[in-house]
């Protein structure tokens, strides 16, 4: 479970609120992006305010973010969907492009479980914000679609899972991030998927220690990174050499 | 003048009619796989693609710099140590591409593009021997440029090797064209093969020491070399035109304020208009595309048109010599402008949009290669046997070389345009059946390079009798 481990790992040297930006092994990254273009399945929902709704409608209306969680989680779920809050006031564009449903995975969650969750999170009056319960298997269909495992220790009465977020767009996982904490840039490139802009560029954290363009998440545009020196060197070098080598005073050719 | 490494072109002449026939075969079997024949050998379809396509590039920057750094020798002197290093090294790098690939099986294309040489099915020596091999090939071109430069620079100042006293007038002291467009291609060339070595320092890092380099950046470095490489054989083909043309037309051809403005020009578009080669990598910024084709379009100008332009003028109403080297040398720059013409169609983005990933990629740069800087290195060789040993022509002869070579050549390359415009793609061994009229093309494209092949060797007899004939008057 490295997704756990790595998790855990990142709980014990950073916590709290901070995002930062993480070093994200490549494995991680090819399975973020397996999970791009999938289909979501169609679900009946329950929401904490009781109303029943089909998760299709959800996503006609606006593009979802979608989390999966449970509400009695001692690890990651409260932490993540704390950030989670921070980084979309951040990233701006809550309600009016998008919206974020945390849906729970544990079949002994009821509405009113959904309804505290949004109470402790202070986002109970945000229609943006939906938490909700769903049939176990109706549950385990969305989490097949997403590759999303979660198994209970009957020990701890917890659940082992990994963490995970994704941009959906007319029911197709536009992005995926998996793991925590995610960082800041990661997240922003996230929304703008979502919000229906074209990220070109994605920095591979630990990939490459140099680049031609980076990607500005703030921004959403490219900018020119320290790789494109080398891109200018080979030009610069010529004309030194040439200058170095012609420096001499030119002589007359001897006939 | 010629006493200075002169006698290093009759082996590069050698080099050339050695490994010129073996290239042209295994683009043959090239050809012939995708046809549908030889299906016991398919496997060896993507080695062979990449020594064709290394050697051929490597060839055709080599054989017309030897050309060059001889008709250099009227006016500068190179090291003759240096001339004979260049040889010996290019050999030394040719001898282990040959291991890599028919030992190790390397297959990553001419482009190599990162980060597929490090990740092919290949045994990882290979890849280290590849990297051996450009390492060899760089230095030693290298070293040959900045030697040529070092002579260049004993007789001229800088700004008299650019000619930019013809920019504001002055013509003395007077420079050759060839002088101007050696000290061009050359600064250029240095930059490119100093890209090189930042492409295998980047491949190194990663091979040896696990540090991976960004995709982009390595594309972008490596098209860097590659395609100003390419560019500029193509001018120092063109600079010993300048030299040799004049003396088969009986007039000058000599530099003014439009030639030094338009090879000035070139030394700074040229590093630009590689550019066209990533208008699929999405992650290239757009304003960079838009870089690229400007820049194709503006580097056409300066060289090519130029240059085809004065040579019309030159040979226009004068009293022409035509012999085997005078028609090769026309036929190169006609092959230029065919092949050039071409290019620039491909390097629109909408054009190149669709036409990518097909044939007509091929198709174009095989027109300038083969029937432009090919023709032209060979009318140096030809011109350079014929005037030490001096010997009669036979005209009916030489113009069934002429014409095997055209009629082989471009037939060979109709069949790539024809298929590039019929969408079929480029790099497929085997063709689906969605382009299997791919099949028809390459079968014929196979028959007609056999023509030029066979027109090849017949030019080598005549070249060849020269060539021993002058030795024996030297000797």
């Amino acid at each position: 479970m490295p997704v756990l481990r790595y998790a855990l790992a990142a709980l014990a040297l950073g916590g709290g609120t901070v995002v930062f930006a993480a070093e994200l092994p490549s494995s991680m990254i090819r399975d973020e992006a397996s999970l791009t273009q999938r289909q979501l399945p169609d679900a009946q929902l329950r929401l904490g305010d009781g109303s029943v709704v089909r998760l299709s409608s959800l996503w006609r209306e606006k593009p979802l973010l979608v989390t999966l969680f449970y509400r009695h989680c001692a690890g990651t779920c409260m932490p993540s969907l704390l950030l989670t809050r921070e980084a979309v006031v951040s990233a701006g564009g809550l309600g009016r492009d998008y919206r974020v449903l945390g849906l729970s995975f544990d079949d002994s969650d009821t509405p009113s479980d959904m309804r505290a969750q949004a109470e402790a999170m202070g986002v109970a009056h945000d229609p943006s914000w939906l938490f909700a319960v769903g049939r176990k298997q109706d549950v385990q269909h969305i989490a097949d679609a997403l590759g999303y495992w979660y198994r209970r220790d009957s020990s701890t009465g917890q659940y082992d899972h990994p963490t995970l977020l994704v941009a959906v767009n007319q029911g197709r996982v536009v992005r995926a991030l998996l793991g925590y904490p995610i960082s800041r840039e990661r997240f922003r490139e996230l929304v703008l998927e979502l919000r229906g802009s074209f990220v070109p560029y994605y920095q591979l954290p630990g990939q490459a220690f140099l680049r031609c363009f980076g990607f500005d998440p703030r921004s959403g545009a490219m900018r020119p990174d320290w790789g494109l020196l080398l891109l200018v060197a080979p030009g610069i070098i010529a004309i030194i050499v040439a200058i170095a080598l012609f420096a001499r005073p030119a002589r007359p050719r001897e006939t | 003048m010629r006493q200075n490494g002169a006698n290093v072109l009759w082996w590069w002449i050698a080099v050339v009619a050695l490994l010129f026939p073996i290239l042209i075969v295994l683009g043959i079997y090239m050809r012939m796989v995708q046809s549908g024949e030889l299906t016991g050998l398919q496997s060896w379809f993507y080695p062979v693609m990449t020594l064709h396509g290394l050697g051929m590039v490597g060839l055709w920057f080599t054989a017309p710099m030897a050309c060059m750094s001889d008709a250099l020798q009227r006016y500068v002197k190179p090291s003759g140590a240096v001339a004979w290093f260049a040889l010996g090294g290019t050999v030394l790098g040719v001898v282990l591409l040959l291991v890599c690939v028919f030992l190790g099986r390397f297959a990553a294309g001419w482009y190599f593009l990162y980060p597929l040489p490090l990740m092919g099915g290949w045994p990882k020596w290979s890849t280290v021997l590849f990297l051996i091999a450009l390492t060899v090939l760089g230095v030693t071109w290298l070293i040959w440029c900045l030697d040529l430069l070092r002579a260049i620079a004993q007789r001229y100042s800088l700004s008299h090797a650019l000619a930019w006293h013809y920019l504001v007038g002055r013509t003395e002291p007077e420079v050759p064209p060839l002088v101007l467009i050696a000290t061009v291609s050359l600064i250029a060339a240095v930059a490119c093969l100093v890209a090189a070595v930042i492409v295998v320092v980047l491949f190194s890092a990663d091979a040896f020491g696990g540090i991976k380099s960004d995709s982009l950046l390595m594309k972008n470095v490596t098209f860097f070399f590659g395609h100003v490489i390419v560019n500029l054989s193509m001018y120092v083909g063109a600079s010993v035109t300048y030299e040799v043309l004049p003396s088969f037309a009986g007039r000058p051809w000599k530099t003014n304020r439009i030639v030094a403005l338009s090879w000035n020009a070139v030394l700074i578009i040229v590093f630009f208009a590689y550019f066209h080669h990533l208008y699929m990598d999405f992650a290239q910024p757009e304003t960079v595309q838009y870089i690229g084709q400007i820049a194709s379009y503006v580097s056409s100008i300066p060289a090519a048109v130029v240059t085809i332009f004065g040579a019309l003028m030159l040979i226009y109403r004068s009293s022409m010599r035509w012999n085997l080297a005078s028609i090769l040398f026309f036929l190169g720059l006609a092959g230029w402008a065919i092949g050039g013409v071409g290019a620039v169609i491909d390097s629109t983005i909408t054009v190149n949009a669709v036409f990518h990933n097909t044939l007509w990629v091929p198709a174009h740069f095989h027109t300038y290669m083969l029937m432009g800087l090919a023709l032209m290195t060979l009318g140096y060789f030809y011109h350079y046997c014929q005037a030490a040993a001096a010997q009669p022509e036979n005209r009916a002869s030489l113009w069934l070389v002429v014409s095997l070579m055209l009629i082989g050549g471009y037939g060979f390359l109709l069949m790539f345009y024809l298929a590039g415009a019929y969408s079929v793609p480029r790099r497929y061994a085997i063709y689906p059946a969605e382009v299997s009229q791919g099949a028809g093309y390459a079968g014929a494209a196979a028959v007609f390079a056999a023509a030029f092949l066979l027109g090849f060797i017949l030019y080598l007899v005549h070249t060849w009798k020269r060539w021993a004939r002058a030795l024996s008057v030297s000797s």
